[in-house]
């Protein structure tokens, strides 16, 4: 099959990102492991950006090779007049890059349909007010079930049914707000928008299931941390919330884009014990975190100083010949 | 869950037939040790059994379905043909698929059985955890006392 210069460069661009997003993804499933392993022994707050990291590398990394190297070699040394065959191998990995990035963006865009209309049920059925001793609005909802959750991935609405109000006590009511508010802070919904865009491996295979889980398990030991402030008292009354929410009721399970209190699949056994032995912050975060940040933008900056050198081009623009035979 | 005892249950019997002791405690030592031959398992038991019992148990396990066998010398090798986990699957899905496709009540009686056992259970666990909320509050408070 023959192909104009913008069919080719499309085709080149589709392939290639599948391609190096399979190796990426199959090098980060083995790694999972030992990072989730890694993760258990880092602050919370942290250990949740470095999953996430992981989490989106093999798309952001892919994306950045196709973007920052591959496309400009193509641009800058594949002559406009020829008209060449492409081969089937680069005609399949295309059409799976293809199929991997409209899944992943169908995905997000039910999820994101689904969350708007979720919001424009509780803006309904709910009671904009200002609860007694906070400073920002919540969405107060006569609702059965006992809500407490977080709506919106750009402009994010804390909903509270009556029932969760009328059941805690002020101290506890203020120890879930402000998990919530952790939350929002953190831009969890949009991170999770980020998650399902990120394309999967393989068409009707995401594989980073475990990655996925453990970030959502992290994120909320992270807003249990911000909640409580480093203050054992608050520690408890947060965990006594947890346990009092939990007896109110089952709760029905949230659109994906929405954060909730009792977050599907985290163990509240697990979440109460991790606050019961809650040891005071005395330490400022910091060492690993920096190395992190400092180690990544060293990376990036030898990688893009690397991408634009004539002859990093001119072997990518080769690879490209061999992937298009 | 005294009523699964009940007539119930013989009225929607499983389409697995239920497993003696003796079967039981074959399936149970072939699971742990794998394949093996009659032999092998007669000197695996812990009471002394005929030759020919243990192989007419294996042989009727083979008939139910429960196991593999192959000939690669003068005896049998039987092996299970699930693992533990599948079977248990299966007989559970199977007794609970047996339930609700029984008369409308019964089925609906599962289910709310089901649902209490779970509730129960849910029930404790969150005492139990109230419980060490205490404790650690008491603990906290004795030790902020001058």
């Amino acid at each position: 099959m023959t192909g104009s210069y913008l069919f080719r460069l499309l085709c080149l661009s589709m392939a290639s990102f599948f391609l190096a997003h399979l190796a990426l993804g199959a090098a980060l499933s083995l790694m999972a492991p030992a990072a989730i392993r890694l993760s258990e022994r880092l602050r919370p707050q942290l250990a949740a950006r470095l999953l996430l990291l992981l989490r989106l590398a093999p798309t952001g990394l892919s994306l950045l090779m196709v973007a920052g190297l591959l496309a400009p070699s193509y641009l800058w040394l594949e002559p406009r007049a020829t008209t060449e065959p492409i081969g089937w191998v680069c005609l399949a990995a295309a059409a799976l890059g293809l199929a991997v990035w409209s899944l992943s963006i169908t995905r997000a865009l039910r999820a994101a349909g689904r969350s708007v209309r979720h919001i424009r049920h509780c803006q309904r059925s709910a009671r904009k007010t200002y609860l007694r001793g906070e400073t920002a609005p919540v969405w107060l909802m006569e609702d059965p079930a006992p809500l407490v959750m977080l709506a919106g991935v750009l402009r994010s609405r804390l909903v509270i049914s009556r029932k969760v109000v009328s059941a805690l006590s002020a101290e506890q009511l203020s120890a879930v707000l402000r998990h919530e508010r952790a939350h929002s802070r953190s831009r969890d919904n949009f991170k999770r928008l980020l998650v399902l865009l990120a394309p999967g491996m393989l068409p009707f295979f995401r594989g980073f299931g475990r990655l996925e889980r453990a970030w959502a398990r992290v994120a909320e030991w992270a807003a249990d941390d911000f909640a409580v402030a480093g203050d054992s008292r608050r520690s408890l009354t947060l965990a006594a919330a947890l346990v009092r929410v939990a007896r109110l009721g089952a709760v029905p399970s949230p659109p994906v884009l929405v954060t909730s209190l009792m977050a599907k699949g985290i163990d509240l056994s697990a979440r109460v014990d991790r606050l019961l032995h809650f040891v005071p912050a005395t330490a400022k975060p910091g060492g690993v975190a920096k190395l992190l940040s400092g180690g990544g933008v060293l990376l990036g900056a030898c990688v893009i100083t690397l991408m634009a050198q004539p002859v990093t081009l001119r072997a990518a623009h080769e690879f490209l010949e061999e992937l298009i035979r | 869950m005294r009523f699964l005892k009940s007539t119930t249950v013989e009225q929607t019997r499983p389409s697995q037939p239920p497993l003696g002791h003796l079967e039981t405690t074959v399936m149970d030592l072939l699971w742990e040790r794998g394949e093996s031959n009659v032999h092998d398992v007669v000197q695996r038991l812990h009471r002394p059994l005929a030759y020919t019992t243990v192989m007419t148990t294996l042989d009727r396990l083979y008939k139910k379905g429960l196991l593999d066998r192959r000939k690669p010398a003068r005896a049998f090798l039987y092996s299970p043909r699930w693992s533990r986990m599948e079977w248990e699957q299966k007989r559970a899905g199977e007794f609970v698929a047996g339930f609700l496709a029984g008369p409308q009540p019964a089925g609906e009686l599962l289910i709310s059985c089901l649902v209490d056992a779970v509730g129960q259970q849910d029930e404790a666990l969150l005492d139990e955890l109230e419980k060490k909320i205490r404790l650690k509050r008491k603990e906290l408070y004795q030790r902020r006392r001058p």
